[in-house]
């Protein structure tokens, strides 16, 4: 019966959809593989759920840090052009100083710290500033005029640099966090539009042949028993039919010892 | 230190036109290339940078600008810069003794700085070349000069023999000189570790104070109207520069106790108004009430401090000493016969640049309304013209 049935599968190769063809190949339509199958289904929907639950909470993230991206430009805007007036009026007062800021001794005061912050399983790189203590150089800048102008430069300039700083922090992670969101879109999407779809032929396929398989033992299940019962019919009439004969010739052949059948305790 | 001597004395009325009237005519003639109030109202209305240039070709400047396609703040300035350079050697080329090493003592002012440069760019390890195009035009010594100071050795021995061959020669030497032996006495080094702990800010205040003083001294030897107005105009400067130092060195290292009488002290100018009683009470100043009950008593500077006690808004202490500054120099060219012209001639166009940097920053910036916080040079609506007229 497993050979007619096997036929029948291989001839089903060529007109499957494609987006089983590829598993056809390889999984034998059985009980066991369907329930295989029907736990990968449960796997896959279930990480599905989850993947897409990650991409919302990253997509929340993203439109905050974009938000705050662009509050913190238009800010910066202001706080730049006021930064570089600020030098302007400073050299209007002092003189150029700016020669004589480079040659001084260029150890920096403040330095970067770049640290990881942990967003919904995403690692985004975050900068923080700390002062390393270094002396203040250049103190005795603008010493014979200007020197308020100069110390209000160097406040300015100061704002102006935590300002890059958040930024720069901010877009970096909006960077990162503008990756990992393609890629968590794309294994939603993969295992939507893919995977349980495949997952799902397969069952499908498996269904169908497990019917057919039981169709066909039901239908050769069916003619056997017709036969048989054909069979039984033409005993009962082949006995019916020797039984009358006998009993036209001889009436005591009724009692002959050979006649009857033994009788067996 | 000995001052140098004139040959002559500049003389008087009678005879200054002698030996000095040329230059003085030329300087006379040069007044008029100052821009007048119409021109930075001008300036002041454009709206780009091509509107400057387009008014600045009425101007005295149109053939300093003229090769220029777009000008920007900072060429601009070195192009204005270089007009004035070639006016002034115009100048010192028609000039004898003694005007002309008044002149020259114009320049040491500018000489100071550049050697300071110089100097501070070789410990810092600079290209020379670099550094020569930073200089200041007008300080200029010989480029033999100016190219033999970085090739000397790093080290003590090195500095010795700079100082004694290269910066011997300059007219600037013995305010170095006068400044390292005090230095050395003082912190008990060498020339090399004075060059490199003391700040390149401090150092020039001192040589420019001795330079003050050496030029204070020579003016007074001139005699005449020379002395009196020079010798005004320096005492101003003298004063201008201590209160700027006591002021600039609050909050900074400058103005704890044992550096004010040590190293605050040395830098007040032995000229002026404020010397001696004054300065040394500024020597004592720690903070700026102090100072300010310490120039209640020099009325003319009570003035000028109560503009930056008022507030800070609008007018910076910078900006009253200039005006003041201005106000003097134009005075300078109220009389004749004697040679502080020749100073007021570069310090006002030297705050002509300055303005015309400004108005060229403000509208690059688009800062229109801090554009008029210039103080435009012999202009008929200055506060002490009286109505207009």
């Amino acid at each position: 019966a497993y050979c007619i049935a096997g036929q029948h599968w291989r001839w089903q190769l060529f007109f499957r959809p494609s987006s089983t063809r590829s598993t056809m190949a390889e999984v034998p339509p059985t009980r066991m593989n369907e329930q295989v199958f029907k736990a990968k289904k449960k796997a896959a929907q279930s990480g599905h759920k989850l993947l897409k639950k990650k991409a919302d909470a990253l997509k929340v993230k993203f439109r905050d840090y974009a938000k705050s991206i662009a509050e913190t430009k238009s800010n910066m805007s202001g706080d730049a052009a006021s930064a570089f007036f600020s030098l302007t009026q400073a050299e209007y007062a002092a003189g150029n100083f700016k020669q004589k800021v480079a040659e001084g001794s260029l150890t920096a005061r403040v330095r970067v710290g770049a640290g990881i912050d942990n967003v919904a399983g995403v690692k985004l790189p975050v900068f923080t500033k700390y002062e390393t203590g270094a002396a203040a150089d250049n103190q005795s800048l603008g010493l014979a005029g200007g020197g308020k102008k100069i110390s209000a430069v160097r406040d300015k300039f100061t704002v102006l640099l935590d300002m890059l700083l958040k930024l720069a922090s901010l877009q970096t992670s909006f960077v990162t966090l503008d990756e990992a969101m393609k890629v968590t879109n794309r294994r939603v999407n993969a295992l939507e539009n893919v995977t349980i779809p495949r997952i799902e032929g397969v069952l499908d396929y498996i269904a169908r042949e497990l019917d057919e398989l039981e169709r066909e033992d039901f239908t050769r299940l069916k003619l056997v028993q017709g036969k048989k019962e054909e069979e039984a019919k033409e005993q009962q009439k082949k006995q019916t039919a020797t039984a009358a004969k006998e009993n036209q010739e001889d009436i005591t052949a009724m009692y002959d010892a050979t006649d009857d059948a033994d009788v067996v305790f | 230190m000995s001052t140098v001597k004139p040959k002559t004395g500049t003389g008087s009325l009678e005879t200054f036109n002698i030996l000095h009237g040329f230059p003085e005519a030329l300087v006379r003639g040069m007044r008029n290339s100052f821009l007048l109030d119409s021109d930075y109202h001008h300036l002041t209305q454009c709206e780009t940078l091509e509107d400057v240039k387009l008014n600045l070709t009425e101007t005295d400047y149109s053939e300093a600008l003229a090769d220029m396609d777009s000008i920007s703040p900072p060429q601009m300035q070195s192009v204005a810069i270089q007009k004035l350079v070639t006016e002034f050697q115009y100048l010192r080329t028609q000039t004898i003794e003694p005007l002309s090493t008044f002149l020259d003592f114009i320049t040491y002012e500018y000489m100071i700085e550049n050697v300071m440069l110089l100097l501070k760019g070789t410990l810092s390890g600079r290209d020379i070349n670099e550094l020569i195009a930073q200089c200041h035009p007008l300080g200029m010594f010989k480029e033999s000069t100016m190219r033999s100071i970085p090739t000397f050795e790093n080290t003590p021995r090195g500095y010795q023999d700079l100082y004694q061959t290269v910066l011997v020669d300059t007219p600037v030497g013995p305010y170095f000189a006068m400044f390292l032996k005090e230095s050395s006495q003082l912190m008990g080094g060498e020339v090399r570790n004075v060059l490199e702990e003391v700040e390149i800010e401090i150092i020039k205040s001192s040589l420019i104070k001795y330079w003050i003083e050496d030029f204070y001294q020579f003016s007074q030897t001139l005699g005449g109207d020379t002395a009196e107005i020079m010798g005004e105009i320096l005492s101003v400067r003298a004063d201008t520069n201590a209160i700027n130092i006591t002021l600039n060195s609050f909050g900074t290292p400058l103005n704890e106790p044992a550096m004010r009488t040590s190293d605050r002290k040395r830098l007040y100018p032995a000229v002026g108004h404020l010397y001696p009683a004054g300065t040394s009470m500024l020597t004592d100043v720690s903070d700026e009430d102090e100072l300010g009950r310490v120039l209640e008593l020099f009325p003319q500077y009570a003035s000028i401090w109560n503009i930056h006690a008022a507030g800070g808004g609008d007018k910076s202490i910078d900006d009253a000493f200039y005006e003041r500054d201005v106000q003097m120099l134009e005075l300078a060219f109220e009389s004749q016969m004697h040679c502080a012209v020749f100073y007021a001639y570069v310090k006002l166009k030297e705050q002509e640049i300055r303005n015309m940097v400004w108005i060229t920053e403000c509208i690059l910036q688009q800062q229109k309304d801090e554009i008029n916080k210039f103080v435009p040079v012999f202009s008929h609506h200055a506060p002490w013209r009286g109505k207009g007229k």
